[in-house]
Protein backbone atom coordinates (compact mmCIF):
# COMPACT_ATOMS: atom_id res chain seq x y z
CA UNK A 1 0.00 0.00 0.00
CA UNK A 2 1.27 3.43 -0.49
CA UNK A 3 -0.66 5.50 2.13
CA UNK A 4 -1.49 4.74 5.81
CA UNK A 5 -5.05 5.39 6.34
CA UNK A 6 -6.60 6.63 9.77
CA UNK A 7 -9.89 6.79 12.26
CA UNK A 8 -9.98 10.00 13.57
CA UNK A 9 -14.03 9.64 14.82
CA UNK A 10 -17.24 8.75 14.85
CA UNK A 11 -20.46 8.35 17.05
CA UNK A 12 -23.54 6.26 16.56
CA UNK A 13 -27.13 6.70 16.49
CA UNK A 14 -28.74 4.89 19.22
CA UNK A 15 -29.62 1.28 19.07
CA UNK A 16 -32.77 -0.91 19.41
CA UNK A 17 -36.22 -0.82 18.23
CA UNK A 18 -36.50 2.89 16.75
CA UNK A 19 -39.38 4.66 15.89
CA UNK A 20 -37.24 6.39 13.63
CA UNK A 21 -36.66 6.00 9.41
CA UNK A 22 -33.94 5.19 7.68
CA UNK A 23 -33.48 8.75 6.93
CA UNK A 24 -33.64 9.57 10.57
CA UNK A 25 -30.83 6.88 11.81
CA UNK A 26 -28.66 8.05 8.60
CA UNK A 27 -28.74 11.78 9.86
CA UNK A 28 -28.01 10.59 13.30
CA UNK A 29 -25.45 8.68 12.63
CA UNK A 30 -23.96 11.12 10.57
CA UNK A 31 -24.03 13.98 12.82
CA UNK A 32 -22.88 11.93 15.58
CA UNK A 33 -19.68 11.23 13.62
CA UNK A 34 -19.05 14.98 12.91
CA UNK A 35 -19.77 16.09 16.57
CA UNK A 36 -17.11 13.55 17.00
CA UNK A 37 -14.36 15.05 14.79
CA UNK A 38 -13.19 18.42 15.53
CA UNK A 39 -12.37 19.65 12.27
CA UNK A 40 -14.22 17.85 10.16
CA UNK A 41 -17.33 18.84 8.44
CA UNK A 42 -19.27 17.46 5.48
CA UNK A 43 -17.73 20.04 3.02
CA UNK A 44 -14.24 18.35 3.89
CA UNK A 45 -15.61 14.84 3.01
CA UNK A 46 -14.68 13.47 -0.58
CA UNK A 47 -16.03 10.50 -0.41
CA UNK A 48 -19.25 8.53 1.21
CA UNK A 49 -19.28 4.73 1.53
CA UNK A 50 -22.84 3.45 2.96
CA UNK A 51 -22.42 0.32 4.03
CA UNK A 52 -26.64 -1.23 3.80
CA UNK A 53 -27.87 -4.64 3.30
CA UNK A 54 -31.75 -4.57 2.62
CA UNK A 55 -33.32 -0.77 2.59
CA UNK A 56 -35.14 -1.82 -0.60
CA UNK A 57 -36.99 -4.70 1.52
CA UNK A 58 -36.72 -3.11 5.07
CA UNK A 59 -37.03 0.95 3.91
CA UNK A 60 -38.12 0.15 0.12
CA UNK A 61 -35.69 2.47 -0.64
CA UNK A 62 -32.37 1.51 -3.14
CA UNK A 63 -29.63 4.05 -4.27
CA UNK A 64 -29.00 5.31 -0.75
CA UNK A 65 -25.67 6.37 -0.43
CA UNK A 66 -27.08 8.96 -2.93
CA UNK A 67 -29.44 9.94 -0.31
CA UNK A 68 -27.29 10.12 2.78
CA UNK A 69 -24.90 12.73 0.87
CA UNK A 70 -28.05 14.84 0.25
CA UNK A 71 -29.10 14.51 4.05
CA UNK A 72 -25.91 15.51 5.40
CA UNK A 73 -24.74 17.82 3.08
CA UNK A 74 -21.91 16.13 1.25
CA UNK A 75 -20.93 17.18 -1.67
CA UNK A 76 -18.91 14.36 -3.05
CA UNK A 77 -15.91 14.74 -5.21
CA UNK A 78 -14.30 11.54 -5.35
CA UNK A 79 -15.92 8.41 -4.88
CA UNK A 80 -19.66 7.63 -3.48
CA UNK A 81 -21.14 3.54 -3.21
CA UNK A 82 -23.00 1.42 -1.13
CA UNK A 83 -21.44 -1.77 -0.13
CA UNK A 84 -23.86 -4.96 0.34
CA UNK A 85 -22.20 -7.69 1.72
CA UNK A 86 -25.01 -8.97 4.28
CA UNK A 87 -23.82 -8.84 7.79
CA UNK A 88 -19.92 -7.97 6.77
CA UNK A 89 -21.57 -4.67 4.80
CA UNK A 90 -20.17 -2.27 7.16
CA UNK A 91 -16.48 -3.81 7.33
CA UNK A 92 -16.35 -3.69 3.47
CA UNK A 93 -17.58 -0.12 3.16
CA UNK A 94 -14.41 0.70 5.21
CA UNK A 95 -12.62 -1.63 3.51
CA UNK A 96 -13.29 0.36 0.28
CA UNK A 97 -12.78 3.89 1.84
CA UNK A 98 -9.12 2.50 3.41
CA UNK A 99 -8.43 0.84 -0.40
CA UNK A 100 -9.71 4.45 -1.77
CA UNK A 101 -7.42 6.50 0.40
CA UNK A 102 -4.43 4.06 0.53
CA UNK A 103 -4.17 4.08 -3.31
CA UNK A 104 -4.05 8.07 -3.47
CA UNK A 105 -7.82 9.10 -4.69
CA UNK A 106 -8.98 11.00 -1.71
CA UNK A 107 -8.05 11.81 1.40
CA UNK A 108 -11.00 12.37 3.81
CA UNK A 109 -13.64 9.62 4.10
CA UNK A 110 -17.14 9.40 5.25
CA UNK A 111 -18.13 5.33 6.17
CA UNK A 112 -21.58 5.05 7.29
CA UNK A 113 -23.35 1.93 8.38
CA UNK A 114 -27.30 2.37 8.54
CA UNK A 115 -30.53 -0.33 8.87
CA UNK A 116 -33.77 0.40 9.69
CA UNK A 117 -34.87 -3.60 10.55
CA UNK A 118 -38.20 -3.47 12.33
CA UNK A 119 -41.40 -2.77 10.47
CA UNK A 120 -43.47 -3.18 13.48
CA UNK A 121 -44.44 -6.07 15.81
CA UNK A 122 -46.56 -7.62 13.61
CA UNK A 123 -43.99 -7.96 10.55
CA UNK A 124 -41.40 -9.55 12.49
CA UNK A 125 -41.64 -12.81 10.81
CA UNK A 126 -41.63 -10.72 7.45
CA UNK A 127 -38.37 -9.29 8.79
CA UNK A 128 -37.24 -12.59 9.28
CA UNK A 129 -37.92 -14.17 5.85
CA UNK A 130 -36.37 -11.39 4.33
CA UNK A 131 -33.03 -12.46 5.58
CA UNK A 132 -33.64 -15.86 4.34
CA UNK A 133 -32.76 -14.58 0.71
CA UNK A 134 -28.88 -13.93 1.42
CA UNK A 135 -28.64 -17.67 1.14
CA UNK A 136 -29.74 -19.07 -2.36
CA UNK A 137 -33.72 -18.64 -2.04
CA UNK A 138 -34.00 -21.40 -4.70
CA UNK A 139 -32.30 -24.03 -3.07
CA UNK A 140 -31.95 -22.78 0.40
CA UNK A 141 -34.09 -20.06 1.28
CA UNK A 142 -36.67 -22.71 0.00
CA UNK A 143 -36.17 -24.60 2.66
CA UNK A 144 -37.54 -21.99 5.17
CA UNK A 145 -34.05 -21.58 7.63
CA UNK A 146 -34.12 -18.42 9.31
CA UNK A 147 -30.93 -17.59 11.02
CA UNK A 148 -31.40 -18.74 13.96
CA UNK A 149 -32.12 -22.33 13.05
CA UNK A 150 -28.95 -21.78 10.31
CA UNK A 151 -26.88 -21.21 13.23
CA UNK A 152 -28.29 -23.72 15.64
CA UNK A 153 -26.65 -26.50 13.14
CA UNK A 154 -23.35 -25.20 13.40
CA UNK A 155 -23.58 -25.57 17.74
CA UNK A 156 -25.12 -28.70 17.31
CA UNK A 157 -22.29 -30.29 15.33
CA UNK A 158 -19.83 -27.98 17.05
CA UNK A 159 -21.32 -29.77 20.57
CA UNK A 160 -21.20 -32.75 18.50
CA UNK A 161 -17.76 -33.12 17.10
CA UNK A 162 -15.77 -31.13 19.99
CA UNK A 163 -18.18 -31.82 22.83
CA UNK A 164 -18.78 -28.00 23.39
CA UNK A 165 -20.93 -27.45 26.37
CA UNK A 166 -24.42 -25.70 26.23
CA UNK A 167 -22.96 -23.78 29.41
CA UNK A 168 -20.06 -22.48 27.35
CA UNK A 169 -22.30 -20.51 24.98
CA UNK A 170 -23.98 -19.09 27.36
CA UNK A 171 -20.81 -17.55 29.13
CA UNK A 172 -20.17 -16.18 25.53
CA UNK A 173 -23.55 -14.21 26.38
CA UNK A 174 -23.00 -13.49 29.88
CA UNK A 175 -19.73 -11.51 28.82
CA UNK A 176 -21.01 -9.77 25.85
CA UNK A 177 -23.92 -8.65 27.50
CA UNK A 178 -22.12 -7.50 30.72
CA UNK A 179 -20.09 -5.10 28.34
CA UNK A 180 -23.32 -4.35 26.67
CA UNK A 181 -24.39 -3.44 30.11
CA UNK A 182 -22.44 -0.40 29.80
CA UNK A 183 -22.74 1.19 26.41
CA UNK A 184 -25.47 3.44 26.07
CA UNK A 185 -26.25 3.00 22.00
CA UNK A 186 -26.73 -1.07 22.84
CA UNK A 187 -30.12 -2.21 22.56
CA UNK A 188 -29.98 -4.81 25.33
CA UNK A 189 -28.39 -2.66 28.41
CA UNK A 190 -28.98 -5.71 30.83
CA UNK A 191 -26.64 -8.28 32.91
CA UNK A 192 -27.47 -11.73 32.66
CA UNK A 193 -26.41 -15.17 34.00
CA UNK A 194 -25.75 -18.21 32.49
CA UNK A 195 -29.07 -19.76 33.90
CA UNK A 196 -31.20 -16.89 32.35
CA UNK A 197 -29.61 -17.61 28.94
CA UNK A 198 -30.36 -21.46 29.65
CA UNK A 199 -33.75 -20.75 30.67
CA UNK A 200 -34.72 -18.57 28.00
CA UNK A 201 -37.04 -19.83 24.83
CA UNK A 202 -35.65 -22.60 22.98
CA UNK A 203 -35.42 -20.75 19.56
CA UNK A 204 -33.84 -23.21 18.10
CA UNK A 205 -32.10 -25.82 20.39
CA UNK A 206 -29.47 -25.82 21.37
CA UNK A 207 -29.61 -22.00 21.07
CA UNK A 208 -32.12 -20.54 23.50
CA UNK A 209 -33.41 -16.68 22.80
CA UNK A 210 -30.44 -14.94 24.78
CA UNK A 211 -28.26 -16.42 22.81
CA UNK A 212 -29.48 -14.53 19.14
CA UNK A 213 -28.50 -11.01 18.49
CA UNK A 214 -31.32 -8.87 18.17
CA UNK A 215 -33.42 -7.20 15.12
CA UNK A 216 -32.25 -3.55 15.23
CA UNK A 217 -32.38 -0.54 13.97
CA UNK A 218 -28.92 1.12 13.83
CA UNK A 219 -26.60 3.13 12.05
CA UNK A 220 -23.00 4.20 13.00
CA UNK A 221 -20.48 6.80 10.87
CA UNK A 222 -16.94 6.84 11.46
CA UNK A 223 -13.94 9.31 9.47
CA UNK A 224 -11.63 8.09 7.43
CA UNK A 225 -8.28 10.12 6.48
CA UNK A 226 -4.87 9.92 4.97
CA UNK A 227 -1.86 9.75 7.76
CA UNK A 228 -0.84 13.11 6.96
CA UNK A 229 -5.05 14.49 7.48
CA UNK A 230 -4.72 12.82 10.49
CA UNK A 231 -1.43 14.09 11.93
CA UNK A 232 -3.18 17.57 11.23
CA UNK A 233 -6.54 16.69 13.37
CA UNK A 234 -5.56 14.38 16.43
CA UNK A 235 -2.79 12.61 18.42
CA UNK A 236 -4.76 9.24 19.07
CA UNK A 237 -6.07 7.75 16.01
CA UNK A 238 -6.85 3.91 14.24
CA UNK A 239 -4.53 3.03 11.78
CA UNK A 240 -5.85 0.54 9.22
CA UNK A 241 -3.18 -2.20 9.34
CA UNK A 242 -4.30 -5.02 7.22
CA UNK A 243 -7.47 -6.58 5.95
CA UNK A 244 -8.84 -10.06 4.12
CA UNK A 245 -11.33 -11.75 3.31
CA UNK A 246 -12.34 -15.17 2.07
CA UNK A 247 -14.80 -16.75 0.22
CA UNK A 248 -14.92 -20.25 -0.83
CA UNK A 249 -16.33 -20.64 -3.95
CA UNK A 250 -20.22 -21.12 -1.56
CA UNK A 251 -23.00 -19.40 -0.65
CA UNK A 252 -25.73 -22.07 -0.44
CA UNK A 253 -25.74 -24.42 2.33
CA UNK A 254 -25.31 -27.25 -0.42
CA UNK A 255 -21.83 -26.14 -0.68
CA UNK A 256 -20.54 -24.64 2.35
CA UNK A 257 -16.54 -26.42 3.07
CA UNK A 258 -17.92 -26.97 7.12
CA UNK A 259 -20.96 -26.49 9.36
CA UNK A 260 -18.34 -26.66 12.55
CA UNK A 261 -15.35 -24.21 11.17
CA UNK A 262 -14.97 -21.47 9.33
CA UNK A 263 -11.74 -22.19 7.11
CA UNK A 264 -12.85 -18.55 5.28
CA UNK A 265 -11.86 -16.77 8.37
CA UNK A 266 -8.45 -18.41 8.85
CA UNK A 267 -7.62 -17.28 5.31
CA UNK A 268 -9.07 -13.94 5.94
CA UNK A 269 -7.12 -13.49 9.29
CA UNK A 270 -4.18 -15.04 8.13
CA UNK A 271 -3.94 -12.68 5.22
CA UNK A 272 -4.68 -9.44 7.49
CA UNK A 273 -2.11 -10.86 10.19
CA UNK A 274 0.58 -10.95 7.60
CA UNK A 275 -0.24 -7.80 5.80
CA UNK A 276 -0.09 -5.89 9.56
CA UNK A 277 3.04 -7.83 10.93
CA UNK A 278 1.37 -9.84 13.41
CA UNK A 279 3.53 -13.25 14.13
CA UNK A 280 1.23 -14.13 17.52
CA UNK A 281 -2.45 -12.83 16.81
CA UNK A 282 -3.17 -14.27 21.20
CA UNK A 283 -0.18 -12.42 21.91
CA UNK A 284 0.20 -8.92 19.82
CA UNK A 285 -3.76 -8.40 19.80
CA UNK A 286 -5.03 -5.87 22.43
CA UNK A 287 -8.62 -5.80 21.83
CA UNK A 288 -10.77 -7.67 19.38
CA UNK A 289 -14.79 -6.97 17.91
CA UNK A 290 -16.02 -10.05 16.52
CA UNK A 291 -19.23 -11.73 14.59
CA UNK A 292 -20.77 -12.80 17.90
CA UNK A 293 -24.52 -12.95 15.80
CA UNK A 294 -24.93 -16.31 18.29
CA UNK A 295 -22.89 -17.56 21.17
CA UNK A 296 -21.61 -20.10 19.04
CA UNK A 297 -20.27 -17.87 16.36
CA UNK A 298 -17.45 -16.03 18.76
CA UNK A 299 -16.23 -19.77 20.21
CA UNK A 300 -15.68 -20.90 16.78
CA UNK A 301 -14.46 -17.72 15.37
CA UNK A 302 -11.34 -17.84 18.58
CA UNK A 303 -10.54 -21.33 16.75
CA UNK A 304 -10.54 -20.30 13.24
CA UNK A 305 -8.85 -16.84 14.08
CA UNK A 306 -6.00 -18.95 15.02
CA UNK A 307 -6.35 -18.14 18.47
CA UNK A 308 -6.74 -21.23 20.19
CA UNK A 309 -6.31 -25.43 18.84
CA UNK A 310 -9.86 -26.68 16.80
CA UNK A 311 -12.26 -27.81 19.26
CA UNK A 312 -10.87 -25.54 22.13
CA UNK A 313 -13.02 -22.37 21.78
CA UNK A 314 -15.30 -23.52 24.51
CA UNK A 315 -12.16 -23.93 26.91
CA UNK A 316 -11.06 -20.44 25.41
CA UNK A 317 -14.11 -18.80 27.49
CA UNK A 318 -14.83 -20.89 30.03
CA UNK A 319 -10.97 -19.97 31.18
CA UNK A 320 -11.70 -16.39 31.21
CA UNK A 321 -9.10 -15.82 28.66
CA UNK A 322 -11.70 -13.75 26.07
CA UNK A 323 -12.91 -11.19 29.37
CA UNK A 324 -11.17 -7.49 29.14
CA UNK A 325 -8.60 -8.68 31.42
CA UNK A 326 -7.93 -12.13 29.07
CA UNK A 327 -5.99 -12.81 26.58
CA UNK A 328 -7.52 -10.49 24.07
CA UNK A 329 -10.18 -8.95 24.94
CA UNK A 330 -13.71 -9.94 22.94
CA UNK A 331 -16.19 -7.72 22.17
CA UNK A 332 -15.69 -5.29 25.07
CA UNK A 333 -18.39 -2.74 23.20
CA UNK A 334 -21.12 -5.72 23.89
CA UNK A 335 -20.92 -7.50 20.95
CA UNK A 336 -24.38 -8.18 18.26
CA UNK A 337 -25.19 -9.94 21.14
CA UNK A 338 -25.76 -7.17 23.41
CA UNK A 339 -25.37 -4.21 20.78
CA UNK A 340 -28.07 -5.68 18.59
CA UNK A 341 -27.64 -6.25 14.75
CA UNK A 342 -28.47 -3.39 12.65
CA UNK A 343 -26.66 -5.40 9.51
CA UNK A 344 -25.37 -2.93 7.58
CA UNK A 345 -23.94 -0.04 10.69
CA UNK A 346 -22.07 -3.50 12.34
CA UNK A 347 -18.68 -3.33 11.35
CA UNK A 348 -18.48 0.44 11.33
CA UNK A 349 -19.64 0.15 14.85
CA UNK A 350 -16.95 -2.39 15.64
CA UNK A 351 -14.38 -0.23 14.40
CA UNK A 352 -15.63 2.90 15.67
CA UNK A 353 -14.92 0.81 19.38
CA UNK A 354 -11.58 -0.30 18.35
CA UNK A 355 -10.58 3.46 17.86
CA UNK A 356 -12.57 4.37 21.13
CA UNK A 357 -11.29 1.83 22.92
CA UNK A 358 -7.21 3.36 21.93
CA UNK A 359 -8.61 6.76 22.79
CA UNK A 360 -9.98 5.59 26.26
CA UNK A 361 -13.22 7.35 25.73
CA UNK A 362 -15.55 4.09 26.53
CA UNK A 363 -17.21 3.73 29.64
CA UNK A 364 -14.51 2.31 32.61
CA UNK A 365 -16.37 -0.49 33.36
CA UNK A 366 -16.04 -1.91 29.58
CA UNK A 367 -12.37 -0.32 29.26
CA UNK A 368 -9.69 -2.72 28.32
CA UNK A 369 -7.42 -2.22 30.12
CA UNK A 370 -3.50 -0.50 29.86
CA UNK A 371 -3.94 1.57 26.98
CA UNK A 372 -4.75 -0.66 24.00
CA UNK A 373 -2.68 -0.34 20.72
CA UNK A 374 -3.60 -3.18 18.46
CA UNK A 375 -7.07 -4.26 17.77
CA UNK A 376 -9.08 -6.57 15.31
CA UNK A 377 -12.32 -6.41 13.70
CA UNK A 378 -14.07 -9.52 12.27
CA UNK A 379 -17.40 -10.63 10.39
CA UNK A 380 -18.63 -13.65 8.61
CA UNK A 381 -21.33 -13.07 6.04
CA UNK A 382 -24.48 -14.89 4.60
CA UNK A 383 -24.33 -18.32 5.48
CA UNK A 384 -21.09 -17.74 7.37
CA UNK A 385 -19.57 -18.01 3.47
CA UNK A 386 -18.01 -15.37 3.40
CA UNK A 387 -15.32 -13.83 6.56
CA UNK A 388 -13.61 -10.24 6.62
CA UNK A 389 -10.75 -9.42 8.80
CA UNK A 390 -9.30 -6.32 9.35
CA UNK A 391 -6.51 -5.20 11.70
CA UNK A 392 -5.93 -1.71 13.43
CA UNK A 393 -3.28 -0.52 15.59
CA UNK A 394 -2.64 3.09 17.69
CA UNK A 395 0.61 3.56 15.63
CA UNK A 396 1.29 3.16 11.58
CA UNK A 397 3.42 0.20 10.16
CA UNK B 1 -36.97 31.88 14.44
CA UNK B 2 -40.75 32.33 14.40
CA UNK B 3 -43.00 33.26 10.92
CA UNK B 4 -45.42 35.23 12.37
CA UNK B 5 -47.58 35.21 8.97
CA UNK B 6 -50.91 34.15 9.66
CA UNK B 7 -52.17 31.38 7.09
CA UNK B 8 -54.97 29.97 8.81
CA UNK B 9 -57.53 31.90 6.31
CA UNK B 10 -55.79 30.22 3.67
CA UNK B 11 -57.01 26.54 3.53
CA UNK B 12 -55.56 24.28 1.29
CA UNK B 13 -57.82 22.33 -1.12
CA UNK B 14 -58.13 18.67 -0.23
CA UNK B 15 -58.75 15.16 -1.48
CA UNK B 16 -57.82 11.46 -1.27
CA UNK B 17 -56.12 8.72 -2.59
CA UNK B 18 -56.57 5.38 -2.22
CA UNK B 19 -54.20 2.12 -1.83
CA UNK B 20 -55.49 -1.03 -2.11
CA UNK B 21 -55.75 -2.73 1.34
CA UNK B 22 -54.48 -5.85 -0.24
CA UNK B 23 -52.54 -6.90 -3.09
CA UNK B 24 -51.79 -10.13 -5.21
CA UNK B 25 -48.44 -11.98 -3.77
CA UNK B 26 -46.23 -10.63 -5.38
CA UNK B 27 -44.07 -13.46 -7.18
CA UNK B 28 -40.40 -13.33 -5.96
CA UNK B 29 -42.23 -12.92 -2.30
CA UNK B 30 -42.67 -16.87 -3.10
CA UNK B 31 -39.85 -19.01 -2.42
CA UNK B 32 -40.41 -21.37 -5.61
CA UNK B 33 -39.02 -20.56 -8.68
CA UNK B 34 -41.06 -20.60 -11.74
CA UNK B 35 -39.46 -23.82 -12.94
CA UNK B 36 -40.49 -24.14 -16.48
CA UNK B 37 -39.22 -23.55 -19.65
CA UNK B 38 -39.99 -20.41 -20.36
CA UNK B 39 -38.89 -19.29 -17.33
CA UNK B 40 -35.27 -21.02 -15.99
CA UNK B 41 -32.57 -23.31 -18.42
CA UNK B 42 -32.24 -25.52 -14.97
CA UNK B 43 -36.30 -27.21 -15.84
CA UNK B 44 -35.06 -30.51 -16.66
CA UNK B 45 -33.92 -30.97 -13.00
CA UNK B 46 -37.96 -30.06 -12.16
CA UNK B 47 -39.31 -32.01 -14.78
CA UNK B 48 -37.28 -35.14 -13.30
CA UNK B 49 -38.17 -34.41 -9.91
CA UNK B 50 -41.90 -34.09 -10.66
CA UNK B 51 -41.42 -37.71 -12.60
CA UNK B 52 -40.25 -38.80 -8.76
CA UNK B 53 -36.46 -38.82 -9.83
CA UNK B 54 -33.75 -36.71 -7.74
CA UNK B 55 -30.95 -35.12 -10.22
CA UNK B 56 -28.13 -33.21 -11.02
CA UNK B 57 -25.95 -31.91 -13.40
CA UNK B 58 -22.72 -33.71 -14.29
CA UNK B 59 -19.52 -31.74 -16.54
CA UNK B 60 -18.87 -34.01 -19.66
CA UNK B 61 -15.75 -32.40 -19.61
CA UNK B 62 -14.28 -32.94 -16.50
CA UNK B 63 -16.96 -35.02 -14.57
CA UNK B 64 -17.25 -33.02 -11.55
CA UNK B 65 -21.08 -33.57 -10.37
CA UNK B 66 -22.74 -30.02 -8.83
CA UNK B 67 -25.08 -29.55 -6.49
CA UNK B 68 -27.32 -27.34 -7.25
CA UNK B 69 -27.74 -27.86 -10.49
CA UNK B 70 -25.81 -25.44 -13.41
CA UNK B 71 -25.52 -23.96 -16.58
CA UNK B 72 -21.73 -23.55 -16.70
CA UNK B 73 -19.53 -26.26 -14.69
CA UNK B 74 -17.88 -23.90 -11.70
CA UNK B 75 -14.85 -26.38 -11.99
CA UNK B 76 -13.78 -25.65 -15.55
CA UNK B 77 -16.67 -23.41 -17.04
CA UNK B 78 -17.63 -26.17 -19.32
CA UNK B 79 -21.40 -25.66 -20.85
CA UNK B 80 -21.84 -29.11 -22.01
CA UNK B 81 -23.80 -30.83 -18.94
CA UNK B 82 -25.72 -33.69 -18.38
CA UNK B 83 -28.43 -34.51 -15.60
CA UNK B 84 -27.36 -37.45 -14.11
CA UNK B 85 -29.91 -39.34 -10.68
CA UNK B 86 -29.17 -39.01 -7.57
CA UNK B 87 -29.91 -41.88 -5.12
CA UNK B 88 -33.26 -40.54 -2.96
CA UNK B 89 -32.04 -42.08 0.49
CA UNK B 90 -29.29 -40.41 2.95
CA UNK B 91 -28.75 -39.62 6.54
CA UNK B 92 -29.38 -36.33 8.89
CA UNK B 93 -25.72 -34.12 8.54
CA UNK B 94 -27.38 -31.46 10.92
CA UNK B 95 -31.08 -30.94 11.39
CA UNK B 96 -32.77 -26.96 13.28
CA UNK B 97 -36.06 -26.90 14.18
CA UNK B 98 -37.74 -23.40 12.81
CA UNK B 99 -39.88 -22.43 15.90
CA UNK B 100 -40.95 -18.79 14.05
CA UNK B 101 -39.82 -16.57 11.35
CA UNK B 102 -40.27 -19.04 8.74
CA UNK B 103 -41.23 -17.96 4.93
CA UNK B 104 -44.44 -16.03 3.85
CA UNK B 105 -46.95 -19.07 3.81
CA UNK B 106 -44.96 -21.47 5.26
CA UNK B 107 -46.26 -22.33 9.03
CA UNK B 108 -44.03 -22.70 11.84
CA UNK B 109 -42.95 -25.21 13.66
CA UNK B 110 -41.09 -27.53 11.06
CA UNK B 111 -38.11 -29.08 11.14
CA UNK B 112 -35.14 -28.43 8.15
CA UNK B 113 -31.93 -29.71 8.11
CA UNK B 114 -28.84 -31.29 5.76
CA UNK B 115 -28.74 -34.19 4.29
CA UNK B 116 -25.57 -36.79 3.17
CA UNK B 117 -26.97 -38.27 -0.13
CA UNK B 118 -26.21 -41.80 0.55
CA UNK B 119 -22.92 -42.86 -1.66
CA UNK B 120 -22.19 -39.70 -3.56
CA UNK B 121 -20.25 -36.75 -1.73
CA UNK B 122 -23.39 -34.08 -2.16
CA UNK B 123 -24.70 -32.50 0.78
CA UNK B 124 -28.31 -31.08 0.69
CA UNK B 125 -29.95 -28.58 2.72
CA UNK B 126 -33.60 -29.63 2.70
CA UNK B 127 -37.18 -29.66 4.97
CA UNK B 128 -37.49 -32.93 7.09
CA UNK B 129 -40.83 -33.43 6.97
CA UNK B 130 -42.94 -35.94 8.80
CA UNK B 131 -40.72 -35.47 12.23
CA UNK B 132 -40.35 -33.31 15.42
CA UNK B 133 -37.46 -31.95 16.45
CA UNK B 134 -36.70 -33.65 19.12
CA UNK B 135 -37.16 -37.25 17.33
CA UNK B 136 -34.30 -36.99 15.45
CA UNK B 137 -30.49 -37.93 16.12
CA UNK B 138 -27.67 -36.70 13.58
CA UNK B 139 -27.18 -40.06 11.54
CA UNK B 140 -31.07 -40.65 11.39
CA UNK B 141 -31.61 -42.49 8.29
CA UNK B 142 -34.23 -39.76 5.74
CA UNK B 143 -35.81 -40.83 2.34
CA UNK B 144 -36.88 -38.51 -0.86
CA UNK B 145 -40.27 -36.86 -0.54
CA UNK B 146 -41.96 -35.17 -3.84
CA UNK B 147 -43.80 -31.85 -2.50
CA UNK B 148 -46.66 -30.57 -5.14
CA UNK B 149 -46.35 -27.00 -4.47
CA UNK B 150 -49.98 -25.15 -4.42
CA UNK B 151 -50.62 -21.90 -5.79
CA UNK B 152 -50.20 -19.02 -6.12
CA UNK B 153 -49.42 -19.92 -9.94
CA UNK B 154 -50.73 -21.82 -12.50
CA UNK B 155 -48.02 -23.67 -12.96
CA UNK B 156 -47.64 -27.43 -11.58
CA UNK B 157 -44.74 -26.84 -9.24
CA UNK B 158 -42.56 -28.96 -7.23
CA UNK B 159 -39.95 -29.39 -4.91
CA UNK B 160 -38.03 -31.96 -2.81
CA UNK B 161 -38.02 -32.56 1.30
CA UNK B 162 -37.03 -35.60 2.96
CA UNK B 163 -38.57 -37.68 5.47
CA UNK B 164 -37.17 -39.92 8.17
CA UNK B 165 -37.01 -43.51 6.70
CA UNK B 166 -38.22 -46.59 9.06
CA UNK B 167 -35.23 -49.18 8.47
CA UNK B 168 -36.62 -51.61 11.28
CA UNK B 169 -40.00 -52.67 9.07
Amino acid sequence: MTRNAAIVGGGHADWGKREATWKDLAQEAGKAAFDDVDGLGPDDVEGLFVGAVQPERFAFQSHVAPLAAELLGIDVTKMISRTELACASGQAALRYAWLAIASGQLDVALVLGIEKMNLGDDYMEETQAGMTNVLDREFDGVNGLNAPSFFSMFAQRHMHEHGTTREQLAKVSVKNKRHAANNPYAQFQREVGVDDVLDSYPVAPPLCLLDCSGITDGAAGLLLVSESKARELTDTVAYVTGSGQSCMASNSINNLPSMSAWPQATVAAEEAYDQAGIDDPVEELDVAEIHDCFSISEIIEYEDLGWVEKGEGGQFIEDGRSELDGDIAVNPRGGLLGCGHPLGATGVSQALEVYKQFTGEVESARQVPDSPETGLIHNLSGSGSVHSVMTLARDPQ
Amino acid sequence: MTDDTDHTDDVPPRTTVSVPETIEMPRLLDFYDLQDADHTRIHEFYDRLSDGSLSTTACQDCGERHFPPRIVCPECTSDDLEYVSLPHDGTLFAFAAVRGGGPVGMDTPFVTGVVDLNGVDIQLSARIDGTDYGDLAIGDPVTLQVVDIDGPTNQDRVFYRFTPRDDTA
